[in-house]
C-alpha cells in the first residue's frame, strides 16, 4: 500500500512538473506583456526598464527556475496587472468561486442524477427520449447565451433577481443555473449509463428474482453502486467550475478565479496566468490522488495493478 | 515672440486663475452613484506615478488624486487644480507653480511644495524620459510655490504636463506615505488629493470611494463606486434595472435598446479617430506610390456609411485624421466619396481592372470596420483581404515596422491622443516614429517637423503644423475615415440636462470631473 502511494504521488508531482513548463512556454509564445504595460508610445529604453523590473530580460531558463524555486516555497510571484502576489489574489478569489461551483454543482446534481435514473429505469420510452433531449440541450446550448436569457428574463423583465456580481444567495442563483447547466448533461448521460449498466448486473436480477419491489432495487442496490463514477465525475467537475468558470464569471461579473484568469489572459499578466493553472492543476491532482488512494483502500486488486 | 507667447501663457493662468477654496465640501454630498465599466481594472490604476499614457488611468486619477493644473472641460491642459496660479518664463526654460492654500492629502497632511517636488523627480510613467532629460532641476521656492527649470526651451511642456491622459507627473502623491509603504502597498490603499478617497477595493472588480470632505470645490455625490462589468449587455441590464447609473461603452448592436429605454440619456461622446495607412507607399513597386491611387482609395470610402453602421451614426465625418480637441489641428472639410471619379483615376494610374491589396488589418478588434473597408474599396476595383489579430500582437507588429507588413498592405488605425497635433505625428506619421516606425518616411515633411520641435516661436509652430498636416491630407498620405463615437449611457438618477453636463471633458471620452456628477432629487 505503501508503495501504491508513493508511486502515486511520484506521478501527481511529475504531471504538475510538467503543467508548470507547458504553462510557462504557452504564455510566453502569447507575445510581449510589456507592450501591453506601457504607453502605446514608450520608447525603447523605457520598454527595457520595464522588462527589466519584472525579470523579463533573462533568458526563460532563468525565468523558468526561479518561478519554480518560488512556487516550491509556495510564492507564485507577482501579478503584473494587479501588483498583488498570484496566491493572495486566488485566495481572494476562491470564495467566490467555491460558491458558484458549490450551488452549480448542487444544480448539475439534483438536475442530472434524477433524470439519469429516470431515464435508465425506463430505457427507451418517451421519459427516455426527454432526458436524452434535454442532456443535449445542455451540452449543446452555449453558456453565455443562457447567461443572457436568464438576466433578459429573472432581472430585467420579472425583477426578481439582481443582473450580477457577488453578494448574497440571490446574487448566485442564475450564474450558478448557467454554469450547472451544461454539467447536468453530462451527469445525466453518466448517471443514465451507469444505471443501466447496475442494472444489467447479476446481483440486480437476483434481487428482483427474490421478490424485491422495483423502489428498493434501484434504491437500496443500484442506485448507490452507479453513484460512484457520477461522484467521481462531480469532484473533478468541482474543481473545474471552480478555477474556469470563464464565460460565465464574465457574462455575470461574478469575481471569481475564471474571470481573474479571463483578465490575466488579455493582459498577458504571465505570473497570474501560471498562478492560476498550476493552482487549479494541483487542485485537480490532488483530488485524483485521493480518489485513486480511496479507490485502493476500498478494492485490493487496484493497488496490485500496475 | 517668445515673450508674447508668454505673456499669453501668463495671461492665460491669470485669467483661469484658481476657483476659490470652498472648505467641507462634501458636507452636502448625498446620494451613490455606481459606474459600470467595460474592463477590468488594473491596480497601477490607483497610482499616477506610474500612468501608463493610455486614457483609462485617468478615471482614477481624477477621483483620487489631483493635478497641478489638468485638462477640465474645454481647457486643454490649463485648468487650474491644485495650483491656483502658474506662469511659464519668457524664454519657456522655466515654470512656476503656486499652490492653492489649505489643500490637504486624504490623511490630513498638507499639500506641499516638497511632495510636488517628490511626485515630479520620482514620475516613472508614460513621457518619464522627456521629463527627465529636458528638465535642469526643480525649485522649492517657499512651502507653496516650486518651480522646474529646464535645460532649454520647453514650449510642450504645460501641455504634456497638464494632459492627464499623456503623463501624470504634475498630479501629487504624498512623499511620506508613498515612501513609507512602497509603490505595491500604495496602489492597493492609495491616499490622494482628489474629490474621493478610498473605501474599499476588490482588485479587478470594484473601486469603492466617498466624498473629501476637505476638497477645494464642492462635491456632490457622497458615494462613487466603480464596478468592472466586462459583458455589454450585462451593463445594458444593470442600467435597465437601475443598478448601475452611468455605464460605459455600449457596443452598435445595443444602442436602439438603450436609446429606447425610459429616463436613460446616451453619451455619444467622440473618441478616436479611424484612418489608413499606406504601408510603405514610396516603394517605386507600390501602387499605393501613385498620389492617385490613394485619392482613390479616399474616393471610395464610404464614411458616413460607416458612421451610421458602426457608431449608430453618432461619430462625426471630419476631414483630418487628427481630432479637433487637440493644439494645432486643422480644420478640414470633410471628404468625398466619388466611387467613379475613383475609378477614373485608378485608370489614369494605370489600374483599369484594380489590383490586389495583399492585407488589410484593422485595429483589433474592430474587424467589422476593416471588413467595411474592403467591401468599399472592391467597389473601385481594389481587392483585400482582412487580417485579423489579438491586440498586443497588433501592437507588437507595428513596433517591428515594414518587416512585420510585407508587400502591399493597408493598416485601419484608431487612435486617440489627447494634447497636441504633434503627439500624433510623432506617432503614426513620422519615419522612425513610436508606431509608424519605417513604414512611412516623408522627408520632407520630417524636415519640417523637427523644425517645428527645435523652434520656441509660437506661431512659427503653428505655421509649420498646419503646413504638415495641410500636406498630408491634400497627398492623401493618410486616408481619414471617420471619428467614431464612445458611446456611454445615463441612468435617470444622475442628475443632467444633457449628456455634456455628465461628459463635460472634451479631450476625453469619461465622465471626470467626479466632484461635478450629482444625483437627481
Amino acid at each position: 500500500m505503501a508503495a501504491f502511494i508513493a508511486r502515486r504521488i511520484l506521478y501527481s508531482v511529475v504531471t504538475l512538473v510538467i503543467l508548470s513548463g507547458t504553462i510557462f512556454l504557452i504564455v510566453r509564445l502569447t507575445g510581449d506583456p510589456v507592450l501591453l504595460m506601457a504607453e502605446a508610445g514608450a520608447s525603447t529604453e523605457d520598454l527595457a526598464r520595464i522588462r527589466q523590473q519584472w525579470g523579463l530580460d533573462r533568458s526563460w531558463a532563468v525565468q523558468y527556475v526561479t518561478f519554480m524555486q518560488n512556487a516550491l516555497t509556495g510564492e507564485l510571484g507577482k501579478s503584473f496587472n494587479y501588483r498583488l502576489p498570484v496566491s493572495e489574489l486566488y485566495f481572494q478569489r476562491l470564495p467566490n468561486s467555491l460558491q458558484l461551483g458549490l450551488f452549480a454543482t448542487l444544480i448539475s446534481l439534483l438536475i442530472g442524477v434524477p433524470a439519469g435514473i429516470v431515464s435508465a429505469v425506463k430505457v427507451n420510452t418517451w421519459w427516455d427520449s426527454i432526458a436524452k433531449g434535454v442532456a443535449l440541450l445542455g451540452l449543446s446550448i452555449p453558456g453565455f447565451w443562457l447567461g443572457l436569457v436568464l438576466i433578459l428574463v429573472f432581472s430585467v423583465s420579472l425583477r426578481w433577481l439582481p443582473t450580477s456580481g457577488a453578494g448574497d444567495w440571490r446574487h448566485v442563483l442564475m450564474p450558478a443555473v448557467a454554469l450547472g447547466w451544461y454539467f447536468a448533461a453530462s451527469m445525466l448521460r453518466l448517471t443514465r449509463s451507469s444505471m443501466l449498466e447496475v442494472l444489467g448486473s447479476e446481483y440486480i436480477k437476483l434481487a428482483r428474482l427474490k421478490g424485491l419491489p422495483d423502489v428498493v432495487v434501484i434504491a437500496m442496490h443500484a442506485f448507490k453502486n452507479a453513484l460512484i463514477p457520477v461522484f467521481t465525475l462531480a469532484g473533478v467537475n468541482l474543481v473545474v467550475m471552480v478555477n474556469a468558470a470563464v464565460i460565465i464569471e464574465v457574462i455575470f461579473a461574478w469575481p471569481g478565479i475564471g474571470r481573474l484568469l479571463y483578465e490575466g489572459i488579455f493582459q498577458r499578466d504571465f505570473p497570474l496566468v501560471q498562478g492560476v493553472v498550476i493552482l487549479a492543476g494541483f487542485m485537480i491532482v490532488g483530488i485524483n490522488l485521493v480518489v485513486d488512494i480511496a479507490y485502493a483502500v476500498i478494492d485490493p486488486r487496484i493497488r496490485l495493478t500496475r | 515672440m517668445i515673450r508674447v507667447f508668454t505673456l499669453a501663457l501668463v495671461l492665460l493662468a491669470a485669467v483661469t486663475a484658481a476657483l476659490p477654496y470652498v472648505p467641507s465640501a462634501a458636507a452636502a454630498a448625498k446620494g451613490k452613484i455606481v459606474l459600470a465599466w467595460h474592463a477590468g481594472f488594473a491596480s497601477r490604476w490607483l497610482d499616477p506615478q506610474e500612468h501608463d499614457g493610455t486614457a483609462t488611468p485617468d478615471n482614477f486619477f481624477w477621483a483620487l488624486h489631483d493635478g497641478l493644473v489638468k485638462n477640465q472641460g474645454t481647457k486643454l491642459f490649463d485648468h487650474p487644480a491644485l495650483a491656483e496660479k502658474f506662469s511659464i518664463a519668457a524664454d519657456a526654460k522655466s515654470a512656476t507653480f503656486t499652490l492653492r492654500k489649505g489643500v490637504k492629502f486624504h490623511n490630513g497632511d498638507p499639500i506641499t511644495a516638497q511632495d510636488v517636488k517628490f511626485s515630479y523627480e520620482s514620475y516613472r510613467g508614460a513621457k518619464a524620459d522627456v521629463f527627465k532629460n529636458r528638465t535642469e532641476r526643480v525649485e522649492i521656492v517657499d512651502a507653496g510655490t516650486i518651480r522646474f527649470v529646464f535645460k532649454e526651451p520647453f514650449l510642450d511642456f504645460g501641455i504634456l504636463f497638464g494632459t492627464s491622459n499623456v503623463a501624470a507627473p504634475g498630479w501629487i502623491v504624498p512623499e511620506k506615505y508613498y515612501k513609507q509603504v512602497g509603490p505595491d502597498a500604495f496602489k492597493q490603499k492609495p491616499i490622494g488629493a482628489g474629490p474621493y478617497k478610498l473605501v474599499r477595493q476588490e482588485p479587478g472588480v470594484k473601486v469603492e470611494m466617498e466624498a473629501f470632505d476637505g476638497y477645494y470645490r464642492p462635491v456632490h455625490t457622497k458615494e462613487l463606486v466603480m464596478v468592472a462589468v466586462p459583458e455589454a449587455a450585462t451593463r445594458v441590464a444593470m442600467l435597465e434595472r437601475g443598478e448601475a447609473d452611468i455605464i460605459y461603452n455600449v457596443p452598435g448592436e445595443l444602442i436602439n435598446k438603450v436609446k429606447s429605454m425610459k429616463g436613460v440619456t446616451l453619451a455619444p461622446v467622440l473618441s478616436g479617430s479611424f484612418f489608413l495607412e499606406f504601408v510603405n507607399f514610396q516603394d517605386p513597386k507600390n501602387p499605393f506610390r501613385d498620389t492617385r491611387v490613394r485619392e482613390a482609395v479616399s474616393l471610395a470610402i464610404d464614411r458616413r456609411g460607416m458612421n451610421q453602421v458602426e457608431s449608430g451614426g453618432l461619430g462625426k465625418v471630419s476631414g483630418n485624421w487628427i481630432n479637433d480637441d487637440v493644439l494645432y489641428a486643422l480644420d478640414w472639410p470633410e471628404f468625398p466619396r466619388n466611387v467613379e471619379k475613383a475609378k477614373q483615376l485608378l485608370r489614369e494610374a494605370g489600374y483599369p481592372n484594380g489590383f490586389d491589396v495583399d492585407w488589410v488589418t484593422p485595429l483589433p478588434a474592430f474587424y467589422s470596420r476593416g471588413e467595411r473597408v474592403i467591401a468599399q474599396l472592391r467597389e473601385v476595383g481594389i481587392r483585400g483581404r482582412l487580417q485579423t489579430m489579438e491586440r498586443g500582437i497588433f501592437f507588437q507588429k507595428l513596433r517591428g515596422g515594414l518587416k512585420e507588413f510585407p508587400g502591399v498592405q493597408l493598416i485601419l488605425h484608431g487612435v486617440r491622443i489627447a494634447g497636441s497635433w504633434s503627439f500624433w505625428y510623432e506617432a503614426y506619421m513620422k519615419c522612425g516614429g513610436s508606431n509608424s516606425r519605417d513604414r512611412i518616411c516623408v522627408k520632407e515633411l520630417d524636415d519640417k517637423f523637427d523644425r517645428y520641435e527645435k523652434s520656441v516661436n509660437p506661431a512659427e509652430r503653428k505655421k509649420l503644423a498646419e503646413e504638415i498636416q495641410r500636406a498630408i491630407l491634400e497627398n492623401h498620405y493618410l486616408v481619414p475615415v471617420y471619428r467614431h463615437a464612445f458611446v456611454n449611457a445615463i441612468g435617470p438618477k444622475v442628475a443632467a440636462q444633457k449628456w455634456q453636463d455628465v461628459f463635460p471633458t472634451i479631450t476625453t471620452g469619461y465622465a471626470y470631473p467626479w466632484e461635478d456628477l450629482k444625483v437627481r432629487d
